[in-house]
């Protein structure tokens, strides 16, 4: 069965080329602001239904790869995340180009990105029904305390000041209550107007919150001269950094995998808060916290990685339980169906030929991807030459595409503006955006998880839920370890001033 | 003064006749241009692959593209307050299924039923939904399944999504049969089916399509199908109005609908062509075969008319208990 699915990908130049096709598309959907890699994917579905399953599932899987990996161009090179992935990328990979070092940041992106995809595939190879029960274990209870160790991550994600922190999170759980209420389905905060009815879009809010603000950031100082060649000049040997990096970056890469694939194995959070969650622990446990956010190469290789070992994770429950983990899996399932393949229990004994055809179109996206991406580099930095008075209104108009696209209403373009408006003010007030991306995430898994709860506690005792009582606990371990490092931050900073 | 006034009478006569003969042209010819489908389920689900299907084989027949747009969100009620007072020149359509349809106006997330637009057709069934439970549970029929949450009333906890058609099923399960299960809100299909698995409920509806691998392996097992009639390609499962609950009847119909207003001479068109391909085109038994495990299955315009009215008679007959 595995020599056949081997075959049927590797002998059939067709399918190569779809994958090669799948990739570069990704890529761009995914590098574009307001393009993301789910959108990529419902464009091609379509066109899968009438290929042979091998070739629609090879295809679309190479688009989620290249999707995924094309977040971390713009994040790094304009500060504005391609897909909600690559919000944890912008972190230090903008200081880092910013520092002139845009080559060695894009460089760590795309290898660490590749080491992620493979280490990822390769764990679903492996232990897939293993982790998959493990899902199943995940019920209102394990969620709800999930969620709130998540949530608890903003403290660190913050930093020094956390109140600002806290604001920009439970304002993004205040927006994501509006449209219908999970369980009840009552509409909230809709005011009337239908379209509140679907409530707003993480994509919708994503480039209101990165792309508007990044543009009128820089509307600001239009009148100051600026000199565009500096930042373009970039030279890079090789993939920009050095074996010894490499080597320095194993351990957190590791650790980022696991992270990402265990986020991707639960239905629901996705590669919005496995970057993050990645991102602050990388930052928890490294010897030198304070230099994360300055431009490091821990941040992007934590971000990076885990978001497209997430790719690996979110396969699992689709493949093993017919479980989609996110949008993009939701329409690799409707896929996987039109071509009689049925993910579940006995996908492995219907249809192993083709799942084995997944997997090494999965490992063969993944190498396309790196190479791809690697030979693309230094035309990507190129964008940095192309004066922002052009540059910026183009992406203000791709945007505006990508918020119509996805699900084919005008209204989204005015959430874009909103968004973008409010983005503005909030960083003007200093209040820091991207806890406000985990809020907007979780906040709805949590509020539906705990009314679930709600409907089974008299019957149910939260001890005979270990994962939740474990998840609550490290959720009290964390909160007071990060306080207390906030607070020695605080007292370090009064002390130099002083 | 009287000039003008014969002025005026025969020009809007030239219009009116323009108006008639414009619409019986277009009857004549239609289409004559690019159809659009707005479907109101998003791409990967069954409702939007049996309107893909169908534009593609559309296109095949009437020789002029058709489009597929998915507007979705809210259970399809965005896309159908958006389209039900869209374009009546007859090339847009509206593609849903017919629980959506009333179950939306049932539930109160649309204030309109299906006679705020021009129906042109039922063009196919669904697997059905199933009643779920553990292949090890002490109960085989949905009878016994009810008489069990009588003897321990709020012991089952039965998993649902709330506003959804499950949630409707949940309702005339315990106000026509006197079931007392816990109904807990177990979120979407796919969501349902693994805490079903997961053991954190104790039964649970889902599509057939979704739930068959884990019949096949021996980890679930299906009770009943909410449909009137068993699938034509599933003769084994019983129905649930046989065997527990008589007014439980569910059926999921794909329909092809167009803006109120839309000419009937083009409604009659479109529906002879859709009605054509789904009764005579080889491939498209095959796919609904396996898809919906259903034999081609299409109503004429009138036929679904009536259709439609009986299931909104069903369900806005609960609609106290749903809002």
């Amino acid at each position: 069965m595995i020599a056949e699915g081997f075959a049927s990908v590797m002998l059939d130049p067709f399918v190569i080329l779809l994958i090669a096709i799948g990739v570069v598309v990704g890529i761009i959907f995914g590098s574009i602001p307001g393009l993301t890699a789910t959108m990529a994917v419902v464009m091609f579905l379509p066109v899968t239904y009438t290929m042979t399953s091998t070739q629609g599932i090879s295809m679309l899987v190479a688009l989620y790869i290249g999707g995924i990996s094309g977040g971390l161009i713009s994040a790094i090179l304009l500060n504005i995340p391609g897909t909600p992935s690559s919000v944890a990328t912008c972190f230090d990979g903008r200081p880092m180009a910013e520092k002139g070092e845009a080559g060695k940041a894009l460089g760590t992106g795309v290898i660490f990105s590749f080491i992620g995809t493979v280490l990822g595939v390769l764990i679903l190879i492996v232990i897939s029904p293993v982790l998959a029960s493990v899902a199943l274990k995940f019920g209102p209870f394990e969620y709800c305390a999930l969620a709130i160790f998540s949530l608890s991550l903003v403290i660190t994600l913050t930093g020094k000041d956390m109140v600002k922190g806290l604001i920009s999170a439970v304002l993004g759980a205040l927006l994501a209550t509006v449209g219908l209420a999970p369980i009840d389905s009552k509409p909230r905060f809709t005011f009337g107007i239908v379209n509140l009815t679907a409530g707003f879009k993480l994509l919708v809010l994503l480039i209101g919150l990165f792309a508007i603000t990044e543009v009128v950031k820089y509307a600001e100082g239009v009148r100051k001269p600026e000199n565009f060649t500096i930042e373009g000049n970039v030279k890079i040997k090789g993939v920009g950094f050095s074996l010894k990096e490499f080597i320095r970056g194993i351990p957190n890469a590791i650790r980022s995998t696991l992270i990402g694939v265990g986020i991707g194995i639960l239905p629901g959070i996705g590669g919005g808060v496995s970057c993050m969650i990645s991102y602050t622990v990388a930052k928890n446990t490294s010897k030198h916290p304070e230099k994360f956010g300055t431009g490091i190469m821990d941040g992007v290789i934590a971000s990076e990685t885990a978001n497209n070992a997430t790719i690996g994770g979110a396969m699992i429950p689709l493949l093993s339980l017919g479980i989609p983990g996110d949008a993009v899996t939701a329409m690799l399932l409707g896929g996987l169906m039109v071509h009689n393949v049925s993910p579940g229990p006995l996908i492995f004994q219907k249809s192993g030929s083709v799942v084995y055809g997944v997997f090494f179109s999965m490992l063969i996206a993944a190498v396309f991807m790196c190479v791809f991406m690697l030979l693309g580099m230094r035309g990507f930095i190129r964008v940095l030459n192309i004066p922002k008075n052009y540059l910026l209104p183009i992406i203000v108009v791709l945007c505006c595409v990508g918020a119509i696209g996805d699900s084919n209403r005008l209204f989204d373009v005015w959430g874009v503006l909103i968004f973008g408006i409010m983005g503005y003010a909030l960083i003007k007030a200093k209040i820091p955006l991207s806890p406000m991306i985990l809020g907007f995430i979780l906040g709805p898994t949590f509020e539906s998880n705990v009314r679930k709860v709600s409907q089974l506690i008299s019957r149910d005792s939260v001890f005979s839920h270990p994962i939740f009582c474990v998840f609550i606990l490290v959720t009290a371990v964390v909160v007071v370890i990060s306080l207390r490092s906030n607070k020695r931050e605080r007292e370090a900073l009064s002390k130099e001033k002083q | 003064m009287k000039m003008k006034k014969i002025v005026t009478m025969a020009l809007a006569g030239v219009m009116a006749l323009s108006v008639f003969s414009g619409a019986a042209m277009g009857a004549e010819t239609w289409p004559e241009k690019t159809i659009n489908f707005a479907c109101t389920h998003g791409a990967g689900g069954d409702t939007d692959y049996m309107a893909r299907l169908l534009a593609r084989k559309l296109e095949e027949k009437v020789g002029q593209s058709v489009v597929v747009n998915n507007v979705t969100g809210s259970n399809g009620a965005i896309c159908m307050t958006e389209y039900k007072d869209g374009d009546t020149d007859g090339y847009t359509f509206v593609l849903t299924n017919s629980a959506a349809l009333t179950g939306n106006e049932a539930t109160g997330l649309s204030d309109f039923g299906w006679d705020a637009f021009e129906p042109v057709a039922i063009y196919g069934k669904q697997s059905g939904e199933n009643i779920l439970v553990p292949a090890d549970a002490p109960y085989n029929t949905l009878e016994e399944l009810i008489q069990a949450s009588k003897d321990a009333p709020g012991e089952i906890n039965f998993g649902i999504s709330t506003g959804g058609g499950v949630y409707i099923a949940s309702v005339i399960m315990a106000h026509a049969a006197g079931a007392e299960f816990n109904v807990i809100d177990a979120g979407d299909a796919a969501e349902r089916l693994t805490s079903l698995l997961g053991g954190h409920v104790d039964a649970t509806i889902a599509p057939y399509s979704s739930a068959k691998e884990y019949i096949e392996s021996g980890d679930l097992k299906t009770l009943c199908t909410l449909l009137e009639e068993s699938p034509d390609l599933l003769q084994d499962i019983p129905t649930a109005n046989t065997t527990g609950c008589e007014e439980l009847v569910m059926n999921t119909l794909y329909v092809c609908l167009a803006p109120k207003g839309t000419d009937a001479a083009i409604v009659e068109a479109a529906n002879a062509a859709i009605k054509d391909i789904v009764d005579n085109d080889t491939e498209w038994k095959e796919e609904v075969n396996s898809f919906c495990f259903q034999e081609p299955f299409c109503l004429t315009v009138e036929e679904t008319k009536t259709e439609l009215e009986n299931q909104r008679t069903l369900f806005m007959s609960y609609a106290e208990y749903l809002q």
